[in-house]
C-alpha cells in the first residue's frame, strides 16, 4: 500500500453500507473526515461504483471523471476515483494532477482553437458588411459622377475639353477598379479570386496606364518612357484590368518616390520561361529608393518601407500586396531592386496566351439604341441626381418614364398600369429594392432590374433571390443599362405595339384624351371592385362616344361593351374589357 | 448546516467557473483555463434567516468533442444554465441542455445566465430569443462582478422555498 501511496493513491476498502476504511498510510494532500465528506464528488460516482462491484463483468476497474476541489492543504487538486473488481471492495482516490495537466492542454487547445475560429468568423462578417457599406457609398456619388462625364462627353465640347474629359472618364473607371479591388482584397486573400481570360491588346493596355499616370508625372515634370521590345506578341489574352491595375500601382508608387528623372516602362519576353506569352515587366524610376533590409516585405499587406512614408507619402500600403497576388494569379512572380537614392525597379512576370489573329477593330462601332420606341418604364430611386441620371441616358431612347421615389410607390404604381420594364433602386426607404422586387414579382412577369451600389457577389446573389431580372452595379454605363433593357425586351415586343395614324391638328389634344382614359382604367377597376355598374356604363357610353373621333376606333368598342356588359351586370366581361383597354393604352403609338 | 447543490452548466467559454470564482472569491482572471471534468467548490450564504451551504459544480462546458454528463447533476437541487451574450450560439446549446437535463432528471429549479454583461455592445443574443423561452433570466458580469450575487442568491432563495 506504500507504494500506492507514493505513486499519489489513498486506498479504501468498503467495510459496511457506505462506510470506508483507509489503507495503508493517509497521503499528505488527504482531506480530514470520512471519504464521502472529503470528496463530495462520490455522492455522483458510488451509486456506478456499487452496480461494478456487483456486476463488474469483464472489467477490472471503473474510473470516475476527473474532478477539482480544495485538498487538506487548501490547494485545489485534481483527482480521480477508480473502483477496483474483486474479492474486496476497493476504492482508490487518485490525486491526478499529471492526468489532469495533459487532458487541459489537449482540450484548452481544442477549445481555445474553437473560439479563434468563431472570432474570426465574426470579423469576416464584420468586414464583408463594412466592404459592402464603404462599397454602395462610394459608389452611389460615383454613379451621378461617372454618368454626368458621360452625359457631358455627349455634348459640343472642343478638342481640349474633350481631351480633358476623357482623361476624367478613364481616371473614373480606374477608380471603380481600384474600389472593386480593395472590395476583393479578402477574397484574394481566401484565394477566391477570378482573372479574367478575354482577347486585349497589350500596347493599349499599357498605353492607358501611362495616359492615366502621365497626369500626375507631368506635374511633377517627370518623363514617361514606354518600351516595348519588338519580339513581345501585343494580342494576348488574359486579364486586361488586373494587368493594368499593376501597372498602374507601381507606376502611381513610382511617381510618387521620384522628384526629378523619369519612369520607364519595359516589356520583354521572360528570358526564364521561354514559352509564348510568359513576359517580364519593369517599372523603372529615379526616385529615393527602397533600403536593402525592406526590399522583402514591401510586398506586404500594410507594409510600406518606413512608417515616415505613410506620413510623407501618404497610402495604405495595400497596392503592392494587391498586385503581388494578381502577379501570382498570372503565374508569375513579383519583386523589387533598388538602389537608395538612386531609384528603384520593380519587377514582375506574368502568363498569358498568344491570341491566333487581331479581332476586328470596334472603332467606330454603332452606341447603343434601344430597339423598341416607346417602352413604358418604371423607375423607382430616392435620388434625384440618380433619376435625373437614368433620364437622361433614355431621354432620345422614346421611352415613357414614371418615376416615383420609393419600393412603397413603384409597387402601388405597377398595380395601376402595366410597364414593359422597372428600375428599382436597392436601397429606398419605406420599401427597399429587394422587398419591392418580390412585390411586383408577384403581380407579374415584368422584367424587373434592381439598381444597386453593393458590388459583392453577395449583393448579386440577394437581387436574384428577390425575383429580379437582372442587377446592374452603379455606377451604371448608359450602353449598359440600354443593352440590360434590349436583352429583357425582345424584339418582339415591338409587334404589339399599335401605331396610331393621328391627325395634326388632332396631336396637340390626343395625349390629354388618353391620358384621361387611363384615368378611367383606375376608376373602372375601382367601380368594378365595388360593383358600381352604373359608373362602369356611363364612363363605357362617353368612351363610346369619342374614341372614334379621335381615331382610336378600339376605344369606341370597348366603350360599346362595356355600356353592354354593365347593362348586362357581366361581370367576367367588364374585367376583360377593362384590361383590354389598360393594354391598348399601354401599347399605342401616336403616329 | 443546510446543504444545496448546484450545477453551473453551459457551451465551454461562457463563464461558468468565472462566475463560481467571482461569487465565492470575488476574483476575475482575464485568463480562459477550460475546466475538465467537475470543479467543486462551497460557499456558506443566508437567505432570509436561514444559513445554507451551497456546494457549486461548475460541470465542463460542452463542446463537439465532449458532451455534458448528465449524471454529475444527480442529487441537484437547481441548476444554473450560463450563456455567453456575445454567442448565439451559446444560448441554442443552452436550449438543448435544459431539454436533456429535464428529459433525464425531471423538473428541476433552473435559472438562466446571459454573463458578459460587460461586453453588452457587441452581444449577439437578442432579448427576443431569451424572452421566447418565459425562464428566470440574469444578466451578469463574472468580470464586472455584476449581478453574481443576486443571482446566486436568488437560486438559492428558490431552492430553500
Amino acid at each position: 500500500m506504500n507504494l500506492l501511496t507514493a505513486l499519489g493513491f489513498a486506498v479504501f476498502e468498503r467495510s459496511g453500507e457506505a462506510s470506508f476504511r483507509l489503507l495503508g498510510p493517509a497521503p499528505h494532500w488527504l482531506p480530514a473526515g470520512s471519504v464521502t465528506e472529503a470528496f463530495p464528488f462520490l455522492e455522483v460516482f458510488l451509486p456506478d461504483a456499487e452496480e461494478f462491484w456487483a456486476d463488474r463483468g469483464a472489467r477490472t476497474a471503473l474510473y470516475s471523471d476527473l474532478w477539482t476541489q480544495g485538498g487538506a492543504t487548501g490547494d485545489e487538486l485534481h483527482f480521480c476515483a477508480i473502483a477496483v473488481a474483486g474479492e474486496r471492495k476497493l476504492l482508490l482516490i487518485e490525486c491526478a494532477e499529471q492526468r489532469f495537466q495533459q487532458a487541459r492542454s489537449f482540450v484548452q487547445y481544442a477549445h481555445e482553437a474553437s473560439l479563434a475560429r468563431e472570432q474570426i468568423a465574426k470579423l469576416t462578417q464584420a468586414k464583408t458588411e463594412f466592404l459592402a457599406r464603404m462599397s454602395h457609398e462610394i459608389r452611389t456619388p460615383m454613379n451621378a459622377l461617372l454618368g454626368m462625364v458621360e452625359l457631358l462627353s455627349e455634348t459640343p465640347l472642343n478638342d481640349e475639353q474633350r481631351k480633358y474629359l476623357q482623361v476624367f472618364q478613364r481616371a473614373g473607371d480606374n477608380l471603380l477598379n481600384v474600389i472593386n479591388d480593395i472590395l476583393d482584397f479578402s477574397k484574394v486573400e481566401a484565394g477566391q479570386i477570378d482573372l479574367e481570360n478575354i482577347e486585349f491588346d497589350l500596347a493599349q493596355v499599357i498605353q492607358e496606364a501611362i495616359e492615366i499616370a502621365a497626369v500626375r508625372a507631368r506635374a511633377k515634370g517627370l518623363a514617361l518612357v514606354n518600351r516595348i521590345q519588338p519580339n513581345v506578341p501585343t494580342l494576348l489574352i488574359g486579364d486586361p484590368g488586373r494587368l493594368r491595375q499593376i501597372l498602374l500601382n507601381l507606376l502611381g508608387n513610382a511617381t510618387k518616390f521620384t522628384d526629378r528623372g523619369e519612369l520607364t516602362v519595359l516589356v520583354e519576353t521572360d528570358s526564364d520561361q521561354p514559352v509564348p506569352g510568359a513576359l517580364h515587366f519593369a517599372v523603372s524610376d529615379t526616385g529615393i529608393g527602397i533600403p536593402a533590409d525592406r526590399l522583402s516585405t514591401i510586398f506586404d499587406s500594410f507594409s510600406q518601407a518606413d512608417a515616415s512614408t505613410t506620413r510623407k507619402y501618404g497610402g495604405t500600403g495595400l497596392g503592392l500586396a494587391i498586385s503581388k497576388r494578381f502577379v501570382e494569379l498570372m503565374g508569375g512572380k513579383i519583386w523589387a531592386e533598388s538602389k537608395p537614392g538612386a531609384g528603384s525597379t520593380m519587377h514582375f512576370t506574368a502568363r498569358f496566351s498568344v491570341a491566333d489573329a487581331p479581332k476586328p477593330v470596334a472603332e467606330g462601332s454603332a452606341p447603343v439604341v434601344i430597339r423598341n420606341r416607346g417602352l413604358r418604364i418604371l423607375l423607382a430611386d430616392d435620388s434625384e441626381e440618380n433619376r435625373f441620371l437614368i433620364r437622361g441616358y433614355l431621354k432620345d431612347s422614346g421611352c415613357i418614364i414614371d418615376e416615383v421615389e420609393n419600393g412603397a410607390e413603384a409597387v402601388e404604381q405597377f398595380k395601376q398600369r402595366a410597364y414593359d420594364i422597372v428600375l428599382l433602386d436597392a436601397e429606398m426607404p419605406v420599401l427597399d429594392g429587394y422587398s419591392a422586387t418580390r412585390e411586383i414579382r408577384a403581380l407579374g412577369a415584368t422584367p424587373i432590374f434592381l439598381l444597386t451600389a453593393h458590388a459583392l457577389r453577395e449583393a448579386r446573389a440577394r437581387s436574384f433571390e428577390a425575383g429580379c431580372t437582372d442587377h446592374l452595379t452603379k455606377p451604371i454605363k448608359k450602353a449598359t443599362l440600354l443593352e440590360a433593357i434590349n436583352k429583357a425586351v425582345p424584339a418582339a415586343s415591338v409587334s404589339d405595339r399599335i401605331h396610331v395614324p393621328v391627325e395634326a391638328w388632332l396631336k396637340p389634344v390626343v395625349g390629354g384624351y388618353l391620358e384621361k382614359r387611363r384615368g378611367d382604367v383606375r376608376k373602372l377597376r375601382a367601380a368594378l371592385d365595388c360593383s358600381d355598374y352604373d359608373t362602369i356604363r356611363m364612363l363605357g357610353h362617353q368612351m363610346c362616344g369619342t374614341g372614334g373621333g379621335y381615331g382610336f376606333e378600339p376605344i369606341t368598342e370597348i366603350g360599346s361593351a362595356l355600356e353592354e356588359s354593365a347593362l348586362a351586370s357581366d361581370s367576367a366581361r367588364m374585367r376583360a374589357s377593362i384590361e383590354d383597354l389598360d393594354r391598348y393604352l399601354n401599347n399605342i403609338q401616336v403616329e | 448546516m443546510l446543504k444545496k447543490k448546484i450545477c453551473m452548466v453551459g457551451q465551454f467559454g461562457v463563464g461558468k467557473t468565472s462566475l463560481v470564482r467571482r461569487f465565492v472569491e470575488s476574483i476575475f482572471d482575464e485568463r480562459y483555463l477550460t475546466t475538465i471534468g467537475v470543479k467543486i467548490d462551497r460557499k456558506d450564504v443566508t437567505v432570509g434567516s436561514e444559513s445554507v451551504t451551497l456546494m457549486l459544480w461548475d460541470l465542463a462546458g460542452e463542446d463537439d468533442l465532449a458532451q455534458l454528463n448528465v449524471s454529475h447533476l444527480r442529487g441537484a437541487s437547481g441548476y444554473i444554465l450560463v450563456v455567453d451574450g456575445c454567442r448565439a450560439a451559446s444560448l441554442n446549446k443552452a436550449v438543448e441542455l435544459q431539454r436533456r437535463i429535464a428529459g433525464q432528471l425531471g423538473p428541476l429549479p433552473f435559472v438562466l445566465v446571459l454573463n458578459k454583461a460587460d461586453l453588452r455592445d457587441r452581444w449577439e443574443v437578442q432579448d427576443t430569443a431569451v424572452a421566447e423561452h418565459g425562464w428566470p433570466t440574469f444578466e451578469t458580469s463574472a468580470k464586472a462582478g455584476s449581478g453574481v450575487e443576486e443571482m446566486f442568491l436568488a437560486l438559492a432563495g428558490k431552492l430553500l422555498q
